[in-house]
């Protein structure tokens, strides 16, 4: 059974490409285009991983990481963080609020599935 | 109640010719008893006549000074002169003199109005500097972020070809080659902009320096895992460690960008593995930077912190010239030195040194 992946990014063209990517190795991806509609997808689908963008409009990637980790139905599902800075400070601050990983754009392809792998196989 | 008479001031002769005004009030009666000639010509301009103004017009005039006390004090004050849209600056004096048992109020003034005026064109031109100074500063940093959005566009979308093409079998040497070459163009683009937007930081000032105790030796170990493994020619960082771990007072992230830059450099400039010492000695952590690549020749040495310099040998190497500016820059803001030892076609060292805080201990 294909394993479902949660793509939270505003970008339609960056979310296109990812979404082929990762159909490519056979992932099912379902696209959300802010962090609201990731948490209302994550609850209506509980995907096994959820790749998010930090910087999205009406909800964030850090306020959706809080929403995650207190619903008991999603706190579980491991999220990796796309995020355009390379500061410590950003990086640190999506792993406290509850971040399983991240990488940093631009990235490649590789080094992201190598960490969507260490979560979901 | 005693009619009001002009008192004989010391000294009256020059008082009254004196450029600027003084004006004495009788205290605590507060009746002004003397002004000069100066004083009565501010008090014209001030209400804006010709006519001859009395003593006693002058305390209705120059009111707010009049009210002031204290011996010795000095404070400005600004007078708006009515049918003119305009106002005077005024400095104003006071000074206490006791004649017998009377008691006097005297205030010498200065139109500051020009002085006022030239610090308030200053003061103007600071904060439209200042403002366009955030202006561009934030320019930089929101271009340099949302140029990051289409990179990664580009660079997915490449993976996305080369994946596409691998699966269908069709990923031959000439589609490998030039798929590699528009990746690595990307990447090179990437890091000319985390330059030129960590240098913007840094000429605005706006860089924040938070100093905490660091272990260096970890700091390395994340750049090599993030930024220097499973490189595609298959070169590795060698790290050689000796003395006893301590831990120095710096930037995290700030020295991070240090490590990334030198070792990004050793790499870039020659074919060998870099090396990279520490070396925790009794009062100073040293570390050493060095490859065994083209070298730097010796009349690029003094220009090399420069922003936007370029080795006069690396013609062909892309390179912003930012680097090593944002280097020594950090270096030097968490209290270290950087130098550089290096001889053409033989290569290149850099030594940075940190002393140890003497707060921090040895580590076990």
């Amino acid at each position: 059974m294909n394993r479902t992946i949660l793509l939270i990014e505003d970008k339609p063209t960056l979310s296109d490409t990812l979404k082929s990517l990762l159909e490519l190795y056979q992932y099912t991806v379902i696209v959300a285009a802010n962090g609201a509609e990731g948490v209302q997808q994550a609850r209506l689908n509980h995907p096994d991983l959820v790749i998010s963008d930090i910087y999205m409009p009406v909800l964030n990637g850090y306020d959706m990481l809080e929403q995650f980790k207190q619903d008991v139905t999603l706190c579980n599902i491991p999220v990796i963080m796309l995020t355009a800075k390379t500061e410590i400070e950003e990086i640190d601050m999506a792993l406290q609020k509850g971040a399983d990983g991240y990488v940093t754009k631009p990235f490649v392809f590789k080094n992201l599935h190598a960490i969507i792998k260490k979560f979901i196989q | 109640m005693k009619p009001q008479q002009s008192i004989i001031m010391p000294h009256d002769l020059l008082i009254s010719t004196l450029p600027y005004p003084v004006v004495v009030q009788q205290h605590p009666q507060s009746q002004v008893v003397y002004a000069n000639e100066a004083a009565k010509a501010l008090c014209k301009q001030l209400i804006n006549t010709k006519r001859e103004v009395l003593l006693s017009d002058i305390k209705i005039i120059l009111h707010d000074i009049c009210q002031t006390e204290g011996n010795g004090s000095t404070f400005e004050t600004r007078q708006p002169i009515p049918g003119k849209n305009t106002h005077l600056w005024l400095e104003v004096t006071t000074t206490t003199v006791m004649q017998g048992k009377d008691q006097y109020n005297v205030f010498t003034i200065i139109d500051i109005s020009a002085r006022k005026s030239k610090e308030l064109s200053m003061i103007q031109s600071l904060e439209k500097e200042k403002s366009l100074h955030e202006m561009k500063s934030n320019f930089i940093s929101m271009a340099s972020h949302e140029f990051k959005t289409p990179l990664t566009a580009i660079s997915s979308t490449i993976d996305l070809l080369e994946t596409k093409l691998q699966m269908d079998n069709l990923l031959n040497p000439f589609y490998q080659h030039n798929i590699s070459k528009i990746s690595s163009e990307i990447f090179k683009l990437n890091t000319m902009l985390d330059e030129i937007l960590t240098l913007s930081t840094i000429v605005s000032n706006n860089i924040e320096i938070k100093k905490q105790a660091v272990d260096v030796e970890q700091v390395i170990a994340d750049i090599k895992y993030q930024y220097f493994s499973e490189r595609k020619d298959d070169r590795v960082l060698n790290v050689q460690v000796s003395g006893a771990r301590r831990k120095i007072y710096a930037d995290k992230n700030q020295l991070s960008k240090i490590f990334t830059n030198l070792v990004g450099n050793a790499f870039k400039y020659s074919t060998d593995n870099p090396v990279l010492k520490l070396q925790f000695l009794k009062n100073k952590l040293v570390i050493k930077v060095m490859d065994k690549g083209v070298g730097i020749p010796p009349q690029d040495i003094p220009y090399l912190f420069n922003s936007f310099y370029r080795g006069s040998n690396v013609d062909g190497i892309e390179g912003t010239g930012l680097g090593l500016s944002i280097v020594k820059d950090f270096v030097e803001r968490n209290n270290g030195t950087i130098l550089v030892e290096s001889e053409e076609n033989k290569g290149t060292s850099f030594t940075i040194v940190f002393k140890y805080p003497p707060e921090i201990t040895a580590q076990a």
